[in-house]
């Protein structure tokens, strides 16, 4: 059996990725010591024109290549094209404020990480999901201790490795379980071999495969790694890391659940919907004692890692799926510019201090503005992104029956309020220690504006991404 | 669950075993501790120094190359079993991996990665 052009074809954007990321890579080698930005823009370049075939599979069938291996499917592709979006993003913040021997590296890296993302979205089989994992862990190990010289830096790489490789190994022995009550690594070929499996032995293996997915999600209990690593390593990467890669995981969460696991023979909804409120619960209450931005961030990441669970849990709903995606898309535009203000302070304040955003209303009006219309779509206030995330996921919780567990979402937001307006605040009404305008430097601000119109655009006109998002749901079981 | 019950009674064995052997041994085998019985044997050479010694940490970037160079010679073995069967499409296969191999390759050049200093 030989793969066959199709199949090539299918995976298209990917080799473009892989492509980029190895000439990202050679520009590197050959450009002097502070022409490395050059490397940066043309990965820039490249992901975006990543977007044009991305965007193309949106008018296919789903179809799966490489001997039922690799979907290519509306929920794929999605999945695709807010990785793709959310690396170049990370990638032109980065630019400017990023003084490193090895920058040429770091954009290489995100490109790679990105091309690790987007298979695991559309990973349909155990060992090309479980390579693909390990794949984005590697790299992301080595994102978070980039500063070499920072020993916070160090401190994020090494636990994240450590956290990680635990995890790793965790899910990758339930998957072995699964594929010796299955006999096969295909998921597809799995959900129908495992209706006569034993219970007991399911439980297990689910349990193992969240411990997994959980910590990529960052999941209440697999969530302590996440403030220490966001706090250490490249804010930009923190970015990355906060969006990407939970995404990335909850791709492969949901079609790992939604296809393999019934949910009639493993009550995984019961067991999800507990996780989502105490995930959403923990988060919010850790975050309201932080000063410091990137650890409140780290754990508003983890209370949204729980709303969006919600999304899992109610799937049965009409709106639980597109709800997780409406959610994750403008989750993604609104906590990327969030990072990228927390870049800008960090990069020209040197604080990532909350009560060292006093004034900045009016050093950086324009930053300042954007950062509050961030906070305001974290909260889930309208005109905003999230606000419809969070309209559709509870709106799914209460068509499924889970009532309870949209009370405790509510509850939530209503917490999350106090620390989001908490910036709000310093930034707005606390005095300032000093007037002189902050620099803000054109990529970062391009990327700042892109991520702020992103919130808006989903906020006011949410229609074409609901569309887009319905689209992607429908096709997701072949 | 009547399935497993080979296995629990086997593991039950296995550790009752490991218990009855190692107990046996500390009642009935006496201790004599020498200081020659410690050292590690060597073939009758007398032994230089410990064993934990700090090593230059260049022989990390030293074998992780060559780590890297040896699993790309592994993955030929195969290849070359079926090079015939996958025909045309095997060898594009290969040398796109050697090419992507050979860019890792400049790469550790280019930084000196290959230069003892």
């Amino acid at each position: 059996m030989l793969p066959t052009a199709s199949d090539l074809w299918s995976i298209g954007p990917e080799l473009w990725l892989a492509g980029l990321g190895l000439l990202v890579l050679l520009v590197d080698l050959f450009t002097a010591p502070g022409r490395k930005v050059a490397a940066g823009a043309i990965a820039v370049g490249g992901l975006l024109l990543t977007l044009i075939p991305a965007s193309a599979m949106l008018a296919w069938d789903p179809r799966t290549a490489f001997f039922g291996s690799y979907a290519v499917d509306g929920f794929a592709v999605f999945f695709k094209i807010l990785t793709v979006i959310a690396t170049a993003l990370v990638i032109l913040a980065a630019m400017d404020s990023l003084r490193s021997r090895f920058e040429g590296e770091f954009y290489a890296l995100l490109v790679f990480t990105a091309l690790g993302l987007v298979l695991m979205a559309g990973s349909a089989d155990l060992i090309l999901l479980a390579l693909s994992i390990e794949f984005v862990s590697l790299t992301s190990y080595v994102l978070a201790g980039f500063l070499k010289a920072n020993p916070k830096s160090n401190e994020a790489g090494i636990k994240y490795f450590l956290f990680g490789a635990a995890a790793s190994a965790v899910m990758f022995f339930g998957f072995s379980i699964v594929y010796g009550l299955a006999g096969s690594t295909n998921l597809y070929d799995i959900a129908v071999r495992l209706r006569t499996a034993p219970q007991p032995a399911l439980y297990l293996s689910v349990a193992l495969m969240l411990a997994g997915f959980g910590f990529k999600i960052s999941m209440v209990p697999f969530h302590q790694w996440t403030p220490d690593v966001y706090e250490g390593a490249p804010t930009p990467v923190a970015a990355f890391l906060s969006v990407a890669s939970k995404a990335a995981g909850f791709a492969a969460l949901v079609r790992m659940l939604l296809v393999a696991i019934d949910p009639a023979r493993v009550d995984w909804v019961l067991l999800l919907s507990i996780l989502a409120a105490v995930t959403m619960t923990l988060g919010n209450l850790l975050a309201l004692p932080q000063r410091n931005i990137k650890r409140m961030l780290a754990y508003s990441s983890i209370s949204h890692a729980g709303f969006i669970l919600i999304g899992v849990a109610a799937f049965r709903g009409d709106f639980g799926t597109p709800g997780l995606l409406i959610y994750l898309l403008g989750y993604t535009f609104t906590q990327l510019g969030a990072f990228f203000v927390a870049v800008l302070v960090g990069a020209q304040l040197r604080s990532d201090d909350i009560p060292d955003y006093a004034g900045l209303s009016r050093r950086a009006p324009v930053s300042a503005f954007l950062m509050a219309v961030f906070m305001l779509s974290l909260t889930g206030l309208p005109p905003t992104a999230v606000f419809i995330g969070k309209f559709y996921v509870l709106g799914a919780a209460i068509e499924t029956g889970l009532l309870w567990l949209a009370v405790v979402g509510i509850i939530n937001s209503v917490i999350s309020l106090y620390y989001y307006v908490g910036v709000i605040r310093a930034m707005y009404v606390m005095p300032a220690t000093s007037e002189t305008p902050i620099p803000e430097p054109p990529a970062l601000q391009v990327a700042l504006g892109i991520a702020g119109l992103g919130t808006l655009i989903i906020g006011l006109y949410p229609q074409p991404i609901i569309d887009l998002a319905k689209n992607a749901t429908l096709l997701l079981r072949l | 669950m009547a399935d497993y019950l080979p296995i629990f009674v086997h593991l039950t064995f296995v550790a009752a075993l490991v218990v009855l052997l190692l107990t046996l041994h500390t009642l009935l085998g006496g201790s004599h501790p020498l200081p020659g019985k410690s050292e590690p044997y060597e073939s009758g050479v007398w032994p230089i120094g410990s064993a934990r010694e700090r090593v230059p940490i260049r022989y990390y970037l030293i074998a992780m190359l060559f780590l890297l160079f040896d699993i790309e010679a592994i993955f030929m073995y195969p290849w070359a079993v079926v090079a015939r069967t996958l025909g045309v499409f095997g060898l594009v296969e290969m040398l796109t991996f050697i090419g992507v191999l050979g860019i890792g390759f400049l790469y550790a050049w280019r930084r000196r990665a290959l230069e003892w200093q």
